[in-house]
């Protein structure tokens, strides 16, 4: 039998060749750096299922041909990243809604918690872009709820200083957001 | 700066100034803010993708009881992280780590082979699509799963890779249609039936008609499978014919649920698992000796879950995340 795949043939052939010439290769890297197979093994695929998912969203062929080595290390480096910082995430949170319902009736749904995870890594790539003092401001009156004078107070800043602090996370968080579905607002 | 640029950053203010400290400036900008967003058509959408990040913090809070500590914790976390000794080495040392931990994230897509990735059709779990192919016949999934198409003058081959297909085939006595796994071939004219992918093994399921099955191990032997049987095509050959309700098989299918008939606990938590975007854990041997009889509907797995929490109360379920379910017998 002819294979002949109905559906996308030419950037499937891409995918396909760049999976058999550099699979072994990513994997091989990222054993070395994360001493672990599995872990790389996992990663490895992650970084091949992001490609994959990229070149649906653009909708044409993976820019990936030139340094495919270069490009297929920085996706993964990412990945990296990504994990981690939704690792630590996951963990502050649950120990926090952990210790939470010990001294509270109720706990959140598995849905909820989710939805608040995701909202949570967004903003947290979002404000990887401000200093921390702004991004303290920004949380102190968004989540703590405290007034822009006491923020001000507590960071040695002006009143003046906590809005433009306030403003430049707000247009963070918004740039961050655009093209992300998993950021809607409001809670139930 | 692009003008959206420069609205935003007029929306932005007008946003911090409604939580300013004094009242007086708060009402202010209540009206101040309606006012610019009524202005112009785009003032309004920009303002919006602003509220809803505010919204979206609101949200956090209220979505862990109204507390803003978890929140709080998981931002600082995160942000001590990336003021660690270098975001990628702070990333390999967590990594290194946890390496072996089943974290429920990490492992959703594992398991998940590149072929199964690159497929011509694909199903997440929790889905039930239905494709028209290009000669009229027809692929649903149950669940997670994948196939590749390979059309040509003389043949219809369907491979799958993955899951559970039924397959309606449209008549064409000039192509045959066949289905292909690592196991066996099974061909047809013009039919209805099931097939599911295990990793040991492939089931087909004749709703309708008649097809003939080629084994892998014996490729020269045909083996023919009517409406009401099943067959086990495994790497060691064909196993037996076995009866089964054509019908209640169909319905399952239509109502998305599975009828399970004295299972063991492990088998049935499996199949629900494949209906899941997360894990479902727990020690196969404790549940062994826990049988099954039961509907379960597989487009509500958490009420599947409750379902058999509520026939069996010594079963302890607990949800860690939407992604991770722990099922034991304390």
């Amino acid at each position: 039998m002819a294979p002949m795949p109905a559906v996308e043939s030419a950037m499937q052939q891409q995918m396909h060749t760049l999976y058999s010439d550099h699979h072994g290769w990513l994997y091989g890297w990222l054993r070395k750096r994360l001493g672990c197979s599995h872990n790389a093994a996992d990663v490895a695929h992650d970084t091949f299922v992001r490609i994959i998912a990229s070149r649906d969203a653009l909708i044409g062929p993976v820019p990936v041909m030139d340094e495919p080595r270069a490009y297929l290390a920085t996706t993964a480096n990412r990945l990296l990243v990504d994990r981690a910082r939704r690792q630590s995430i996951e963990r502050a949170y649950l120990a926090e809604l952990a210790l939470a319902a010990e001294s509270e009736a109720g706990h959140p749904s598995a849905e909820d918690t989710l939805a608040a995870l995701q909202a949570l890594e967004q903003i947290s790539v979002a404000l990887d872009g401000v200093s921390a003092r702004a991004r303290e401001a920004f949380m102190l009156h968004y989540l703590d709820e405290q007034t822009h004078a006491a923020i001000a107070d507590r960071l040695g800043v002006s009143s003046r200083m906590v809005r433009k602090y306030l403003v430049q996370c707000l247009l963070q968080c918004r740039a961050g957001a655009s093209g992300c579905p998993a950021w809607t607002g409001g809670g139930r | 700066m692009t003008d959206d640029e420069a609205l935003a950053e007029q929306a932005a203010e007008w946003i911090v100034q409604l939580t300013a400290d004094d009242v007086a400036e708060r009402a202010r900008a209540r009206e101040g803010f309606e006012a610019w967003k009524r202005a112009d058509p785009r003032h309004g959408e920009v303002a919006a993708s602003l509220e809803n990040v505010v919204q979206g913090l609101q949200g956090v809070r209220t979505r862990a009881g109204g507390s803003y500590r978890p929140a709080r914790a998981a931002l600082d976390a995160a942000a001590a992280g990336r003021a660690g000794r270098g975001k990628v080495k702070r990333a390999v040392v967590a990594l290194a780590v946890v390496c072996g931990l089943a974290l429920p994230f990490w492992l959703v897509l594992t398991g998940c082979p590149p072929a199964v990735l690159l497929a011509d059709l694909r199903a997440g779990g929790g889905e039930w699509p239905v494709r028209t192919l290009a000669d009229g016949s027809r692929v649903a999934f149950n669940g997670a799963g994948a196939v590749n198409l390979y059309y040509d003058a003389r043949r219809r081959v369907v491979e799958l890779l993955q899951g559970e297909i039924l397959v309606d085939v449209a008549r064409d006595a000039a192509r045959p249609f066949v289905v292909e796994t690592a196991h066996g071939s099974i061909r047809a004219l013009g039919t209805r039936f099931v097939v599911r992918r295990d990793d040991d093994a492939t089931t087909l399921t004749m709703l309708e008609s008649t097809v003939s099955v080629r084994s892998a191990a014996a490729p020269d032997a045909v083996t023919l499978v009517s409406a009401g049987q099943r067959l086990r095509l495994a790497a060691g050959g064909l196993g037996p014919l076995a009866p089964i309700d054509a019908r209640s098989v169909a319905d399952a299918w239509r109502q998305r649920s599975m009828v399970v008939e004295d299972r063991p606990l492990p088998e049935v938590l499996d199949e629900l698992a494949r209906h899941r975007p997360g894990l479902i854990e727990y020690d196969r041997a404790s549940l062994q000796g826990v049988r099954v009889s039961a509907v379960l509907p597989l487009d509500d797995t958490d009420r599947a879950l409750q379902l058999l929490r509520t026939s069996f109360p010594g079963l302890r379920v607990r949800t860690w995340t939407r992604y991770l379910v722990l099922v034991d017998r304390p």
